[in-house]
């Protein structure tokens, strides 16, 4: 439990640590440390060199900015889980974050981090692709913001180049009569979702004006369920729509299997979370 | 773990054979492959790098193939080990022939065990996906590249072609004109 030898830095700017991850190949960027530092504990994982994001001023703030929400990158969970403004204006990212890990985890853990990592367990994948929310990535060289659905590349693999730092995620607040949800199960050990369904229902005149799927846990990466979604789109929300809609979910996708649970089971419990989602999110729109 | 699938390769069945048992044109397709190297009939060492992001390790075997019957099968021993765990297991390739194509079936059985496999379990499925999907692109590109008569002379050839493309390279970039390799 002991990890191989590495340098470390604490830069106080993201300038600074921007310069520093330029420096050195193979750097790690430390956020929150729930991912990273286990695998290098367990030698998984090895660096020359940690930066440690945690003095770097400006990048933990939840703000609304001109119509946006905009979440610094080294926000924790808890902290967005706790966010007075998220619960009101984007409830799906509080919905989320409270299924993370456990209290320990979600005081140190960050979104940046999360995202980053790519774990395929990770919750926030799920919540960020329903939203259709951006990352923002800074470099040495500028600031280039990328849409959820084109970050995600395979487990643990996202399109961050090796020079860039998450700085932010981007989201649009909630608009009238629209109500979320995620449903997840969690592996019983770790936490992390064996599968996660977040879900964002709009409504108009009672049917749905729109529908957002994204599901995390199942498969090598989080994914949107649009065939799913456009089953819902222009009905209203009632069972028989929402239960087939919810068989739609794993359309397409290739679901990884462990000792924990088949491929057969995720897919199973893929639409069965969606349908609990989808549902529930509909009853919160009527209701919002 | 399980692993099994096909693959359809666009070329006749003698020339994926041929390249199913040339140890160094399996090692140009093998993710992370630094080294293979014959031991005795049939039998091989190598060095891999495999994995993923920063979760990344070397991991060195033995590789042996039995029931070779040229040129629709063989069976594959593996045992390796590395500092984050280990894997022993045995596979079957078989391939098929389909109207000028060929089909390949593989089917095999590993055991994984170490740091890796306890804490890493829930990728393990995902990551092969991964690394099997890439060998198999290689190899259909290796496949489509050199016809099997050549095969055996594969490593020579390379070298020879990234020396010629090299130095026409350096030379139009020496006198300004266009690099055409090949």
């Amino acid at each position: 439990m002991i990890p191989a030898e590495f340098d470390y830095s604490a830069p106080t700017s993201l300038d600074e640590a921007l310069a520093l991850l330029g420096r050195q190949e193979d750097a790690k960027l430390l956020a929150g440390g729930h991912s990273l530092l286990p695998a290098l504990k367990l030698r998984l994982a090895s660096t020359p060199h940690l930066i440690d994001l945690g003095r770097v001023p400006g990048l933990t703030e939840i703000r609304e900015d001109g119509g946006v929400i905009a979440i610094g990158a080294m926000a924790t969970h808890h902290s967005i889980e706790t966010s007075e403004l998220l619960s009101r204006r984007c409830p799906l990212l509080t919905q989320c974050a409270a299924w993370i890990g456990d209290l320990q985890v979600r005081n140190r853990g960050t979104i940046g981090g999360s995202l980053a990592h790519a774990d395929p367990g990770a919750d926030y994948p799920a919540a960020v692709l329903a939203l259709e929310g951006e990352i923002v990535a800074r470099s040495a060289t500028g600031t280039r913001t990328i849409a959820a659905e084109a970050f995600f590349v395979d487990m643990l693999t996202t399109t961050l180049e090796p020079g860039e730092i998450l700085t932010e995620v981007r989201v649009q607040p909630f608009p009238a009569k629209t109500g979320s949800s995620y449903r997840k199960e969690p592996q019983p050990a770790s936490g992390f979702a064996i599968v996660g369904v977040a879900v964002a229902v709009t409504l108009d005149g009672g049917r749905c004006s729109k529908v957002r799927i994204g599901v995390t846990g199942a498969a090598s990466k989080a994914w949107r369920a649009k065939a799913a979604e456009e089953v819902l789109q222009g009905n209203a929300p009632e069972d028989a729509a929402i239960a087939a809609a919810a068989q739609q979910t794993t359309e397409g996708i290739e679901m990884n299997g462990d000792i924990f649970a088949s491929a057969e089971y995720r897919a199973h419990l893929v639409r069965v979370y969606a349908r609990r989602a989808l549902r529930e999110a509909a009853d919160r729109a009527r209701s919002a | 773990m399980k692993v099994s699938g096909t693959h359809t390769f666009p070329a006749p069945r003698e020339r994926v054979w041929s390249f199913l048992i040339d140890p160094y044109r399996l090692a140009r397709c093998i993710p992370g492959c630094d080294k293979l190297e014959t031991i005795g009939e049939n039998e091989y060492t190598g060095e891999v790098n495999v994995g993923l992001a920063a979760v990344k390790g070397q991991y060195k075997g033995k590789v042996k193939l039995e029931e070779i019957r040229p040129p629709e099968h063989y069976k594959m021993l593996v045992d390796g080990k590395g500092k984050q765990g280990f894997i022993k297991g045995s596979g079957t390739v078989d391939l098929e022939e389909q109207n000028g194509a060929t089909l390949l079936r593989y089917s095999g059985d590993a055991q994984i065990g170490g740091p890796l496999a306890s804490v890493g379990q829930r990728m393990i499925d995902g990551a092969t996906r991964t690394m099997t999907a890439q060998f198999f692109t290689a190899m259909e590109a290796e496949i489509a590249a050199a016809p099997g008569e050549v095969a055996r002379q594969g490593i020579l050839l390379n070298l020879w072609r990234s020396l010629v493309k090299g130095i026409r390279e350096r030379l139009a970039r020496v006198f300004g004109g266009k690099a055409t390799a090949r």
